[in-house]
Protein backbone atom coordinates (compact mmCIF):
# COMPACT_ATOMS: atom_id res chain seq x y z
CA UNK A 1 0.00 0.00 0.00
CA UNK A 2 1.20 3.45 -0.92
CA UNK A 3 1.25 5.84 2.10
CA UNK A 4 1.73 9.52 2.50
CA UNK A 5 5.08 10.70 4.66
CA UNK A 6 2.25 11.28 7.97
CA UNK A 7 1.82 7.80 7.51
CA UNK A 8 5.16 6.29 7.65
CA UNK A 9 5.80 4.82 11.43
CA UNK A 10 8.46 6.36 13.31
CA UNK A 11 10.33 3.07 12.63
CA UNK A 12 9.83 3.34 8.73
CA UNK A 13 11.24 6.60 9.39
CA UNK A 14 14.51 5.86 10.34
CA UNK A 15 14.81 2.63 8.13
CA UNK A 16 15.12 0.29 11.48
CA UNK A 17 12.88 -2.62 12.59
CA UNK A 18 10.66 -2.40 14.96
CA UNK A 19 13.59 -4.85 17.24
CA UNK A 20 16.10 -2.57 16.54
CA UNK A 21 18.61 -1.98 19.51
CA UNK A 22 19.37 1.34 20.90
CA UNK A 23 22.52 1.73 18.91
CA UNK A 24 20.28 0.62 15.71
CA UNK A 25 17.91 3.43 16.14
CA UNK A 26 20.78 5.88 16.63
CA UNK A 27 22.28 4.86 13.50
CA UNK A 28 19.14 5.10 11.74
CA UNK A 29 18.26 8.43 13.26
CA UNK A 30 21.56 10.07 11.83
CA UNK A 31 21.51 8.30 8.05
CA UNK A 32 18.31 9.70 7.99
CA UNK A 33 19.23 13.01 9.91
CA UNK A 34 21.94 13.28 7.02
CA UNK A 35 19.59 12.75 3.99
CA UNK A 36 17.11 15.62 4.84
CA UNK A 37 19.86 17.45 6.65
CA UNK A 38 19.67 21.50 5.21
CA UNK A 39 21.46 21.46 1.24
CA UNK A 40 21.41 17.62 1.32
CA UNK A 41 22.32 16.77 -2.12
CA UNK A 42 20.14 13.86 -1.96
CA UNK A 43 16.97 15.67 -1.63
CA UNK A 44 18.25 18.06 -4.46
CA UNK A 45 15.89 18.52 -7.28
CA UNK A 46 13.21 16.56 -5.89
CA UNK A 47 12.04 17.71 -2.49
CA UNK A 48 11.07 20.95 -1.62
CA UNK A 49 12.39 23.04 1.72
CA UNK A 50 9.30 22.91 2.91
CA UNK A 51 9.02 18.60 2.87
CA UNK A 52 12.31 18.79 4.07
CA UNK A 53 11.49 20.53 6.59
CA UNK A 54 8.76 18.29 7.17
CA UNK A 55 10.17 14.96 7.27
CA UNK A 56 13.22 16.29 9.51
CA UNK A 57 10.84 17.37 11.85
CA UNK A 58 9.24 13.73 12.22
CA UNK A 59 12.87 12.01 11.86
CA UNK A 60 13.68 14.15 15.04
CA UNK A 61 10.30 13.24 16.65
CA UNK A 62 10.45 9.61 15.80
CA UNK A 63 14.16 9.52 17.26
CA UNK A 64 13.23 11.86 20.61
CA UNK A 65 10.27 8.67 21.16
CA UNK A 66 12.69 5.59 20.54
CA UNK A 67 15.70 6.60 22.22
CA UNK A 68 13.41 6.71 25.30
CA UNK A 69 12.17 3.42 26.51
CA UNK A 70 8.97 4.52 28.51
CA UNK A 71 8.09 6.55 25.10
CA UNK A 72 8.77 3.78 23.09
CA UNK A 73 6.84 1.11 24.81
CA UNK A 74 3.95 3.37 24.75
CA UNK A 75 4.32 4.09 21.09
CA UNK A 76 4.49 0.31 20.66
CA UNK A 77 1.69 -0.67 22.41
CA UNK A 78 -0.33 2.17 20.18
CA UNK A 79 0.66 0.39 17.44
CA UNK A 80 -0.43 -2.46 18.15
CA UNK A 81 -3.83 -1.57 19.34
CA UNK A 82 -4.49 0.45 16.19
CA UNK A 83 -3.26 -2.50 13.74
CA UNK A 84 -5.30 -5.29 12.97
CA UNK A 85 -3.70 -8.64 13.57
CA UNK A 86 -3.02 -11.04 10.10
CA UNK A 87 -0.38 -13.98 10.24
CA UNK A 88 2.34 -13.22 8.35
CA UNK A 89 0.85 -15.30 5.58
CA UNK A 90 -2.19 -13.84 4.84
CA UNK A 91 -2.40 -13.27 0.83
CA UNK A 92 -3.83 -9.75 1.10
CA UNK A 93 -3.03 -6.29 2.13
CA UNK A 94 -4.90 -4.26 5.00
CA UNK A 95 -6.60 -1.30 3.72
CA UNK A 96 -6.01 -1.72 -0.04
CA UNK A 97 -9.74 -2.79 -0.74
CA UNK A 98 -10.95 -5.22 -2.78
CA UNK A 99 -8.48 -5.32 -5.83
CA UNK A 100 -6.13 -6.95 -3.68
CA UNK A 101 -7.81 -9.31 -2.29
CA UNK A 102 -8.86 -10.68 -5.31
CA UNK A 103 -5.35 -12.09 -5.54
CA UNK A 104 -6.30 -14.19 -2.32
CA UNK A 105 -6.20 -17.94 -3.48
CA UNK A 106 -9.90 -18.86 -3.74
CA UNK A 107 -11.73 -19.72 -0.14
CA UNK A 108 -11.65 -23.72 0.38
CA UNK A 109 -15.94 -24.30 1.00
CA UNK A 110 -16.88 -27.28 2.46
CA UNK A 111 -17.06 -29.58 -0.05
CA UNK A 112 -13.05 -28.96 -0.35
CA UNK A 113 -12.54 -29.56 3.06
CA UNK A 114 -14.78 -32.74 3.06
CA UNK A 115 -12.51 -33.81 -0.03
CA UNK A 116 -9.35 -33.33 1.92
CA UNK A 117 -10.47 -35.76 4.59
CA UNK A 118 -11.68 -38.38 2.10
CA UNK A 119 -9.89 -37.94 -0.85
CA UNK A 120 -10.80 -39.70 -3.57
CA UNK A 121 -9.74 -43.45 -3.84
CA UNK A 122 -7.48 -44.12 -7.33
CA UNK A 123 -9.39 -45.70 -9.85
CA UNK A 124 -12.87 -44.65 -8.13
CA UNK A 125 -15.60 -43.62 -10.81
CA UNK A 126 -17.77 -40.91 -10.15
CA UNK A 127 -19.00 -37.78 -10.70
CA UNK A 128 -16.94 -34.47 -9.67
CA UNK B 1 16.13 -20.52 -16.90
CA UNK B 2 14.71 -16.76 -18.00
CA UNK B 3 16.48 -14.48 -20.08
CA UNK B 4 17.47 -11.52 -18.12
CA UNK B 5 17.27 -8.18 -19.90
CA UNK B 6 18.88 -5.28 -18.42
CA UNK B 7 18.57 -1.64 -19.13
CA UNK B 8 21.38 1.17 -17.93
CA UNK B 9 20.27 4.42 -18.02
CA UNK B 10 20.18 7.45 -16.54
CA UNK B 11 19.33 11.57 -17.08
CA UNK B 12 22.83 12.97 -17.44
CA UNK B 13 25.52 12.30 -19.68
CA UNK B 14 29.18 11.14 -18.22
CA UNK B 15 28.14 9.32 -15.62
CA UNK B 16 29.22 6.19 -16.50
CA UNK B 17 26.16 4.33 -18.41
CA UNK B 18 28.36 2.36 -21.13
CA UNK B 19 31.76 1.91 -18.66
CA UNK B 20 28.37 0.01 -16.13
CA UNK B 21 27.06 -1.81 -19.20
CA UNK B 22 30.49 -2.98 -20.39
CA UNK B 23 31.76 -4.15 -17.29
CA UNK B 24 28.37 -5.88 -16.01
CA UNK B 25 28.37 -7.90 -19.55
CA UNK B 26 32.22 -8.78 -19.38
CA UNK B 27 31.74 -9.96 -15.65
CA UNK B 28 28.83 -12.23 -16.45
CA UNK B 29 30.72 -13.49 -19.66
CA UNK B 30 33.60 -14.21 -17.15
CA UNK B 31 30.73 -16.79 -15.50
CA UNK B 32 29.78 -18.23 -18.87
CA UNK B 33 26.77 -16.61 -19.27
CA UNK B 34 26.05 -16.36 -23.33
CA UNK B 35 25.70 -12.24 -22.84
CA UNK B 36 24.39 -9.91 -25.81
CA UNK B 37 25.07 -6.28 -25.57
CA UNK B 38 23.09 -3.87 -26.81
CA UNK B 39 24.24 -0.32 -27.82
CA UNK B 40 20.69 1.49 -27.94
CA UNK B 41 22.30 4.74 -26.90
CA UNK B 42 21.07 6.24 -29.91
CA UNK B 43 22.24 9.91 -30.10
CA UNK B 44 25.75 9.04 -29.69
CA UNK B 45 26.92 5.44 -29.43
CA UNK B 46 30.17 4.17 -28.40
CA UNK B 47 29.91 1.24 -26.41
CA UNK B 48 31.95 -1.03 -29.00
CA UNK B 49 34.73 1.39 -28.26
CA UNK B 50 34.99 0.31 -24.51
CA UNK B 51 35.39 -2.79 -25.74
CA UNK B 52 38.54 -1.76 -27.74
CA UNK B 53 36.33 -2.18 -31.17
CA UNK B 54 36.39 -0.27 -33.98
CA UNK B 55 33.14 1.14 -35.17
CA UNK B 56 31.25 -1.19 -38.22
CA UNK B 57 28.59 -3.24 -40.15
CA UNK B 58 26.58 -4.68 -39.47
CA UNK B 59 25.23 -2.61 -36.30
CA UNK B 60 21.45 -1.60 -35.19
CA UNK B 61 21.52 0.96 -37.99
CA UNK B 62 21.68 -2.46 -40.76
CA UNK B 63 18.84 -3.75 -38.50
CA UNK B 64 16.30 -0.40 -38.44
CA UNK B 65 16.94 -0.11 -42.71
CA UNK B 66 16.05 -3.91 -43.04
CA UNK B 67 19.45 -4.46 -44.61
CA UNK B 68 19.50 -7.16 -42.20
CA UNK B 69 16.47 -9.70 -41.01
CA UNK B 70 16.85 -9.55 -37.65
CA UNK B 71 18.43 -8.19 -34.45
CA UNK B 72 20.34 -11.46 -33.79
CA UNK B 73 21.82 -11.23 -37.69
CA UNK B 74 23.35 -7.53 -36.49
CA UNK B 75 25.14 -8.66 -33.87
CA UNK B 76 29.31 -9.22 -33.56
CA UNK B 77 31.00 -11.16 -31.62
CA UNK B 78 33.70 -9.42 -29.14
CA UNK B 79 37.17 -10.13 -28.43
CA UNK B 80 35.64 -11.69 -25.09
CA UNK B 81 34.60 -15.31 -24.87
CA UNK B 82 30.26 -15.55 -24.45
CA UNK B 83 29.92 -11.53 -25.26
CA UNK B 84 28.62 -10.17 -28.55
CA UNK B 85 27.33 -6.81 -29.23
CA UNK B 86 25.23 -5.29 -31.84
CA UNK B 87 26.70 -1.99 -32.05
CA UNK B 88 25.38 1.51 -32.43
CA UNK B 89 24.61 3.02 -35.82
CA UNK B 90 26.94 5.15 -37.12
CA UNK B 91 23.65 7.06 -38.96
CA UNK B 92 22.56 9.04 -36.23
CA UNK B 93 20.87 11.65 -38.05
CA UNK B 94 18.24 9.05 -38.95
CA UNK B 95 18.28 6.51 -35.93
CA UNK B 96 18.06 8.95 -32.79
CA UNK B 97 14.78 9.54 -34.12
CA UNK B 98 12.92 6.37 -34.13
CA UNK B 99 9.66 6.40 -34.72
CA UNK B 100 6.85 4.30 -33.09
CA UNK B 101 6.71 0.93 -35.35
CA UNK B 102 10.50 0.84 -35.30
CA UNK B 103 10.50 1.21 -31.76
CA UNK B 104 8.04 -1.62 -31.17
CA UNK B 105 9.84 -3.97 -33.48
CA UNK B 106 12.96 -3.20 -31.96
CA UNK B 107 11.92 -4.28 -28.35
CA UNK B 108 10.45 -7.39 -29.87
CA UNK B 109 13.55 -8.68 -31.23
CA UNK B 110 15.27 -7.71 -27.98
CA UNK B 111 13.36 -10.38 -26.23
CA UNK B 112 13.80 -12.69 -29.36
CA UNK B 113 18.21 -12.29 -28.89
CA UNK B 114 19.14 -15.94 -28.45
CA UNK B 115 21.30 -15.00 -25.42
CA UNK B 116 20.48 -15.63 -21.86
CA UNK B 117 21.37 -11.68 -20.91
CA UNK B 118 20.79 -8.87 -22.32
CA UNK B 119 22.54 -5.50 -21.59
CA UNK B 120 20.68 -2.18 -23.18
CA UNK B 121 22.75 1.10 -23.16
CA UNK B 122 20.67 3.81 -23.55
CA UNK B 123 20.95 7.07 -23.54
CA UNK B 124 21.03 10.36 -21.76
CA UNK B 125 17.71 12.24 -21.59
CA UNK B 126 13.71 11.13 -20.93
CA UNK B 127 12.97 10.86 -24.27
CA UNK B 128 9.90 8.06 -25.24
CA UNK B 129 12.65 5.87 -26.90
CA UNK B 130 14.84 5.83 -23.79
CA UNK B 131 11.84 5.67 -21.39
CA UNK B 132 10.28 2.58 -23.02
CA UNK B 133 13.79 0.37 -23.59
CA UNK B 134 14.14 1.04 -19.58
CA UNK B 135 10.73 0.04 -18.79
CA UNK B 136 11.11 -2.98 -21.10
CA UNK B 137 13.73 -4.10 -18.92
CA UNK B 138 13.69 -6.00 -15.64
CA UNK B 139 15.22 -4.10 -14.02
CA UNK B 140 16.24 -0.74 -15.32
CA UNK B 141 19.61 0.35 -13.55
CA UNK B 142 20.10 4.19 -13.01
CA UNK B 143 23.80 5.31 -12.74
CA UNK B 144 24.10 8.88 -11.17
CA UNK B 145 27.05 10.22 -10.07
CA UNK B 146 27.66 12.34 -6.54
CA UNK B 147 27.45 15.84 -8.24
CA UNK B 148 23.96 18.26 -8.08
CA UNK B 149 23.37 17.50 -11.70
CA UNK B 150 23.53 14.13 -11.97
CA UNK B 151 21.51 13.73 -8.80
CA UNK B 152 18.57 16.17 -10.27
CA UNK B 153 18.63 14.68 -13.59
CA UNK B 154 18.28 11.02 -11.72
CA UNK B 155 15.10 12.05 -10.46
CA UNK B 156 14.11 13.72 -13.53
CA UNK B 157 14.90 10.67 -15.01
CA UNK B 158 12.85 8.37 -12.53
CA UNK B 159 9.92 10.77 -12.45
CA UNK B 160 9.32 10.84 -16.35
CA UNK B 161 9.36 6.57 -16.12
CA UNK B 162 6.90 6.89 -13.34
CA UNK B 163 4.52 9.19 -15.67
CA UNK B 164 5.38 6.76 -18.36
CA UNK B 165 4.03 3.74 -16.10
CA UNK B 166 1.42 6.02 -14.79
CA UNK B 167 -0.15 6.84 -18.46
CA UNK B 168 0.06 3.14 -19.87
CA UNK B 169 -1.71 1.77 -17.07
CA UNK B 170 -4.18 4.52 -17.03
CA UNK B 171 -5.07 4.22 -20.90
CA UNK B 172 -4.87 0.16 -20.00
CA UNK B 173 -7.30 0.17 -17.71
CA UNK B 174 -9.50 3.18 -19.09
CA UNK B 175 -8.80 5.55 -16.27
CA UNK B 176 -9.12 8.78 -18.54
CA UNK B 177 -10.00 11.10 -15.29
CA UNK B 178 -7.38 9.84 -13.34
CA UNK B 179 -5.32 10.55 -16.02
CA UNK B 180 -6.49 13.72 -17.11
CA UNK B 181 -6.02 15.19 -13.59
CA UNK B 182 -2.26 14.15 -13.63
CA UNK B 183 -2.41 16.14 -17.05
CA UNK B 184 -3.70 19.24 -15.38
CA UNK B 185 -1.89 19.07 -11.90
CA UNK B 186 1.55 18.10 -12.98
CA UNK B 187 2.02 19.47 -16.19
CA UNK B 188 -0.14 22.34 -16.10
CA UNK B 189 -0.07 23.75 -12.45
CA UNK B 190 4.07 22.51 -12.26
CA UNK B 191 2.77 20.68 -8.83
CA UNK B 192 4.69 18.14 -7.62
CA UNK B 193 4.73 14.50 -8.21
CA UNK B 194 4.53 13.47 -5.07
CA UNK B 195 2.28 16.51 -4.17
CA UNK B 196 -0.20 15.01 -6.84
CA UNK B 197 -0.24 11.31 -5.04
CA UNK B 198 -0.46 13.38 -2.07
CA UNK B 199 -3.78 14.88 -3.29
CA UNK B 200 -4.90 11.70 -4.74
CA UNK B 201 -4.88 9.56 -1.34
CA UNK B 202 -6.33 12.62 0.39
CA UNK B 203 -9.41 12.86 -2.06
CA UNK B 204 -9.78 8.86 -1.89
CA UNK B 205 -7.65 6.16 -0.11
CA UNK B 206 -8.67 4.11 -3.05
CA UNK B 207 -6.44 6.02 -5.81
CA UNK B 208 -3.17 4.57 -3.15
CA UNK B 209 -4.48 1.15 -4.39
CA UNK B 210 -4.25 1.97 -8.19
CA UNK B 211 -0.93 3.58 -7.57
CA UNK B 212 0.15 0.95 -5.83
CA UNK B 213 -0.57 -1.36 -8.58
CA UNK B 214 0.62 0.40 -11.33
CA UNK B 215 4.18 1.27 -9.31
CA UNK B 216 4.69 -1.77 -7.74
CA UNK B 217 6.52 -3.53 -11.19
CA UNK B 218 8.48 -0.36 -11.49
CA UNK B 219 11.39 -1.08 -9.51
CA UNK B 220 14.72 0.22 -10.81
CA UNK B 221 18.31 -0.02 -9.59
CA UNK B 222 20.43 2.69 -8.64
CA UNK B 223 24.23 2.70 -8.82
CA UNK B 224 26.24 5.51 -7.49
CA UNK B 225 29.14 5.96 -9.69
CA UNK B 226 32.63 7.95 -9.33
CA UNK B 227 32.21 7.29 -5.57
CA UNK B 228 35.40 9.77 -3.86
CA UNK B 229 34.59 9.02 -0.31
CA UNK B 230 31.87 7.35 2.03
CA UNK B 231 30.08 10.12 2.17
CA UNK B 232 29.54 9.91 -1.55
CA UNK B 233 28.75 5.83 -1.03
CA UNK B 234 26.48 6.51 1.46
CA UNK B 235 25.07 9.20 -0.90
CA UNK B 236 23.18 6.23 -3.14
CA UNK B 237 21.53 5.06 -0.28
CA UNK B 238 19.83 8.02 0.74
CA UNK B 239 18.85 8.73 -2.60
CA UNK B 240 17.01 5.34 -2.42
CA UNK B 241 15.26 6.12 0.31
CA UNK B 242 14.32 9.74 -1.05
CA UNK B 243 12.49 8.47 -3.90
CA UNK B 244 10.69 5.45 -2.09
CA UNK B 245 9.21 8.62 0.35
CA UNK B 246 8.51 10.77 -2.77
CA UNK B 247 8.40 8.98 -5.97
CA UNK B 248 6.38 6.18 -4.13
CA UNK B 249 9.08 3.59 -5.94
CA UNK B 250 11.07 1.00 -4.68
CA UNK B 251 14.45 1.86 -5.83
CA UNK B 252 17.26 -0.25 -5.07
CA UNK B 253 20.89 1.24 -4.68
CA UNK B 254 23.28 -1.75 -5.77
CA UNK B 255 26.07 -0.15 -4.79
CA UNK B 256 28.34 2.43 -5.24
CA UNK B 257 31.76 2.28 -7.67
CA UNK B 258 34.89 4.29 -6.83
CA UNK B 259 36.23 6.92 -8.55
CA UNK B 260 39.27 5.59 -10.49
CA UNK B 261 41.76 7.78 -12.67
CA UNK B 262 43.25 4.95 -14.77
CA UNK B 263 39.29 4.50 -16.21
CA UNK B 264 40.59 7.17 -18.72
CA UNK B 265 43.86 5.75 -19.88
CA UNK B 266 42.59 2.48 -19.93
CA UNK B 267 39.96 3.81 -22.35
CA UNK B 268 42.87 5.71 -24.41
CA UNK B 269 44.32 2.20 -25.04
CA UNK B 270 41.15 0.95 -26.13
CA UNK B 271 40.91 -1.51 -23.10
CA UNK B 272 38.13 -2.69 -21.05
CA UNK B 273 38.80 -1.28 -17.47
CA UNK B 274 37.72 -3.99 -15.99
CA UNK B 275 40.12 -6.40 -17.76
CA UNK B 276 43.10 -4.53 -17.66
CA UNK B 277 42.49 -3.63 -14.17
CA UNK B 278 40.79 -6.42 -12.42
CA UNK B 279 41.52 -5.93 -8.75
CA UNK B 280 40.97 -2.98 -8.53
CA UNK B 281 38.03 -1.43 -6.25
CA UNK B 282 35.89 -0.32 -9.55
CA UNK B 283 35.91 -3.55 -10.82
CA UNK B 284 35.40 -5.14 -7.91
CA UNK B 285 32.04 -3.04 -7.17
CA UNK B 286 31.02 -3.66 -10.47
CA UNK B 287 31.20 -7.27 -9.84
CA UNK B 288 29.71 -7.45 -6.71
CA UNK B 289 26.42 -4.97 -8.09
CA UNK B 290 26.40 -7.83 -11.18
CA UNK B 291 26.34 -10.69 -8.48
CA UNK B 292 23.64 -8.77 -6.52
CA UNK B 293 21.43 -8.00 -9.76
CA UNK B 294 21.52 -11.41 -10.73
CA UNK B 295 20.22 -12.13 -6.77
CA UNK B 296 17.68 -9.51 -6.61
CA UNK B 297 15.74 -10.62 -10.19
CA UNK B 298 15.95 -14.21 -9.36
CA UNK B 299 14.84 -13.85 -5.63
CA UNK B 300 13.68 -10.62 -3.71
CA UNK B 301 12.44 -8.83 -6.90
CA UNK B 302 9.72 -11.85 -6.77
CA UNK B 303 8.44 -11.05 -3.56
CA UNK B 304 6.14 -8.77 -3.29
CA UNK B 305 7.02 -5.36 -0.59
CA UNK B 306 6.76 -5.46 2.96
CA UNK B 307 3.48 -4.90 4.38
CA UNK B 308 3.10 -1.66 6.16
CA UNK B 309 0.70 -0.56 8.96
CA UNK B 310 -0.75 3.39 9.57
CA UNK B 311 0.83 5.00 12.16
CA UNK B 312 -1.58 6.16 15.30
CA UNK B 313 -3.02 9.57 14.99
Amino acid sequence: MIKRIEDWTYYELLNVERTASQEEIREGYQAALATYAPGSLAAYGLVTDDERRQIAGRIEEAYQTLCDPERKEAYDLSLLKRSYYYSPKAPFRRTVGRLEIEEAPPKRGFRQALRRLFPRRKGAAGPD
Amino acid sequence: MDKRIWAVGGGKGGTGKSFVSSGLGLHLASLGHDVMLVDADLGGPNLHTLLGMRNGHPDLGDFLTNRVGSLEEAAVETPYEGLRIVRGSENILFIANLNHYKKLRLLRQVRQLAAQDVILDLGTGSSYNTLDFFLSADPGIVVATPEPTAIENSYLFLKSCIMRVLKLYMDHYKIPDLHQKMLEQIEKNSQSLYSFFKSLLESDRSYGTILYRALRNFRPCLIMNKARDQADAELGRSVADVARRYLLIDLHFLGAIPYDARVHSSLKALQPFTTAHPDSAAARAIRSAAEELIYAVEHSRRTPPEIGFPSPR
